[in-house]
């Protein structure tokens, strides 16, 4: 039955046969864990800002990229009727992409509307008062950050303010991209940012997700092309976990830590500590819904976990 | 017309009687109006603590329900539920938000391994995790007309037949001196008084488990002040219709009523162990149970030797009821629908029946022996009573 997925073609009738898939499998496991059996808020087009990166723009030295982040205090729903008293970059766990190419000059006006003192720590290199450790912004306070966009690598960026564990785990982290000079080839492009929530204050997460919101592409499949290329830029943001990882089912795919340098793993398993981050790049041989979550099973069954539905 | 006017006085002040209720009703009207502006002037009140009550936890074949209760002030919404830190998919018989001190059945299809230990936890809309950890999961005995039985049986072994045994020594005990008979009424105050704390302990951790919305220690008291108040009462009926002095067998009848209390309870505390997997009834611990038991009935025959009072069959039987049949409906009760909240209430019961019996036999013991309480049989036997409870406790523990 998962043969014929490929055979229709279309995304809506992959999205059929899914759901024929799902209903003659509503008994219990994995089975209940797909399509309308998984456990996940929101609908199909939610993440799509965080899933999503901004195009890659071609090299050109000195151009200067503009970004605003705004601190906001949020409650947000992780998993069906769970709310975290979230602290956020621009509303949402994680923030926004920050993309730029090599050499660019990126410019990110930071505002707190919070009712906490934050910064924003970049990674990459840049000079020691753009670092955002010393210039703790307060509770309605701004402050610019301005520097050249270098090295060209998948780079994060996250709160730097004491308790530093609090100020990460609270939900003030976000993937930011340095594409090389060199332009990527094309590719169906993914941001997935792994994090953990500790909803009762317990030093250990109670559910784990990409994007912020458990088991959501195990509601809602992420629908590829065989024919194209897809790379994800994944980021481990986890707090209280030492390490966190990405497995995917009936394939395997080339890494590229911290995307830099030549140096491209072929594996179908990635492990990441928090902070560590890589290039993903996969081309699927198969049509067909194939799982991918972390390979900690309790962070799999905690709403780490989603599926790619492959079409041709 | 004067006394209409004495009438009308008599019924104003009546009305009178009114006033501080319907004052004190628009006082609490108008403080709950007011809603947190009079707390916020001290201080922001910290928020609820939103951990569920898990009352009840029963494994079916590929299924566990979970029973929970909101035991805190405001409402309190089940989100997500996991067993063995995996989220689970689960339903619930009705709306997933519990007002204060509702209940809820939570149902999860699931293949639970058979004696495996395992932990479900609900997770409210704020995130906290109410964790239960379940020692050996085990199907839940059903309301099956051989479950009955089996509780029933277990029931007969522990309560009746122990008791049986022991009132076997009643022609032994007509045989012997005065100041033994006293030594043996003093085992029955010291046995007794080892039930009673036993008992009290027992409620009292019990009610420690029980939502304080519902409970306290006044649970226990309530208790062990319903049954002490109507042993007491009970007991000046048959002294009144005994011409002023309790003993004999009104005093066995009392004896047997504070026992078969505490069995009531030890049946509860058995059958709910049983249906919860906690307590593997193994034969050595029916056995136990047993030997601790036939002291009870020791403690009945006691009494009932003295005064030369004879003793008909059906009147041993009914003592025998009394005192040892209440294990077998305790025994049902805690295997079908145990409840914390009458559990307290019970061994509080048992622990205030038991104490009032000892009063009785103290007195009794004080009245009939030339020596009183002070003498070597009295303090002997009474000790004796609890040593004995403790030794024979040991085999049941």
């Amino acid at each position: 039955m998962l043969g014929k997925l490929a055979l229709d073609g279309s995304a809506e009738a992959a999205e059929r046969q899914l759901q024929n898939h799902v209903h003659s499998h509503a008994a219990s496991g994995h089975a209940a864990m797909i399509g309308a059996g998984a456990p996940a808020v929101g609908g199909p087009t939610d993440l799509d800002g965080l899933l999503y990166p901004p195009p890659a723009l071609p090299h050109q030295p000195g151009r200067v990229r503009e970004y605003t982040l705004r601190a906001i205090d949020k409650e947000i729903e992780i998993a069906p009727g769970v709310f975290f008293p979230a602290w956020t970059y621009n509303g949402t766990v994680p923030g926004p992409v920050i993309r730029a190419t090599e050499d660019d000059i990126l410019r990110v006006h930071f505002v707190n509307g919070s009712s906490h003192p934050h910064t924003i720590h970049f990674h990459g290199i840049h000079p020691a008062k753009m670092d955002g450790v010393f210039e703790i912004v307060d509770p309605g306070g701004e402050f610019t950050y301005e520097f050249p966009a270098r090295p060209a690598a998948l780079q994060l960026y996250h709160c730097h303010s004491t308790p530093l564990k609090k100020h990460i785990h609270k939900g003030l982290y976000g993937a930011f991209i340095i594409d090389p000079k060199e332009p990527r080839p094309p590719a169906r492009e993914l941001v997935m940012v792994m994090n953990g929530y500790d909803t009762d204050g317990d030093g250990a997460n109670n559910f784990y997700t990409v994007n912020g919101r458990s088991f959501y592409h195990a509601r809602y499949p992420l629908t590829v092309r065989r024919s194209e290329t897809v790379r994800i830029y994944l980021v481990n943001l986890t707090e209280f976990d030492l390490i966190n990882s990405f497995h995917l089912h009936g394939e395997f795919f080339r890494y590229q830590p911290t995307g830099t340098g030549d140096h491209w793993e072929y594996t179908d398993i990635v492990v990441q500590s928090q902070g560590q981050r890589g290039v993903i790049e996969i081309d699927f041989n198969n049509t067909g819904l194939f799982m991918f979550h972390a390979h900690q099973s309790e962070f799999a069954e905690l709403g780490w976990m989603g599926f790619f539905n492959v079409i041709d | 017309m004067e006394a209409r006017a004495a009438r009308r006085g008599e019924l104003s002040w009546r009305l009178w009687a009114l006033v501080p209720v319907i004052l004190l009703a628009a006082v609490v009207g108008a403080y709950v109006a007011s809603g947190a502006s009079i707390a916020g002037m001290i201080g922001a009140s910290p928020p609820q603590p939103d951990q569920f009550d898990v009352r009840r936890v029963e494994f079916k074949p590929g299924l566990i329900r979970i029973r929970v209760t909101n035991p805190q002030q405001e409402d309190l919404t089940i989100a997500s539920v996991t067993v063995d830190d995996a989220i689970v998919p689960f339903e619930v018989d009705g709306s997933t938000t519990l007002g204060r001190l509702r209940s809820r059945t939570i149902e999860i299809p699931f293949e639970w391994v058979r004696d495996d230990p395992l932990t479900v936890g609900i997770t409210s809309s704020t995130g906290i995790e109410t964790v239960e950890a379940i020692t050996a999961a085990v199907p839940t005995p059903g309301a099956s007309a051989r479950a009955f039985l089996g509780y029933g049986i277990i029931g007969f072994l522990v309560g009746v037949l122990p008791v049986a045994l022991g009132l076997l020594w009643l022609p032994s005990l007509r045989r012997i001196q005065q100041r033994w008979l006293t030594g043996f009424m003093a085992l029955t105050g010291g046995l007794l008084t080892f039930l009673g704390v036993e008992a009290l302990f027992e409620a009292f951790e019990l009610q420690a488990a029980v939502p304080a919305a519902l409970g306290g220690p006044g649970l226990v008291l309530l208790g062990l002040a319903g049954s002490f108040l109507t042993m007491t009462f009970i007991s000046s009926r048959f002294s009144a219709a005994g011409g002023g002095v309790i003993g004999g067998v009104a005093l066995a009848s009392l004896v047997a009523i504070g026992i078969g209390l505490h069995n009531f309870g030890e049946g509860l505390a058995i059958g709910t162990s049983f249906a919860f997997g906690q307590l593997s009834l193994g034969s050595f611990l029916i056995v136990g149970f047993m030997i601790h038991n036939v002291t009870e009935g020791l403690g009945i025959a006691a009494p009932a030797a003295d005064e030369g009072s004879t003793l008909s069959l059906p009147r041993l039987i009914a003592l025998t009821a009394i005192a040892g049949a209440p294990a077998i409906p305790g025994a049902w009760l805690g295997g079908f629908v145990a409840n914390d909240v009458l559990a307290a209430l019970f061994f509080g019961a048992a622990a205030g029946a038991a104490f009032e019996v000892v009063a009785e036999v103290v007195r009794y013991v004080a009245r009939r022996d030339p020596a009183g309480l002070r003498s070597g049989y009295a303090i002997g036997g009474f000790f004796a009573g609890i040593a004995l409870m403790y030794l024979t406790g040991l085999l049941a523990a």
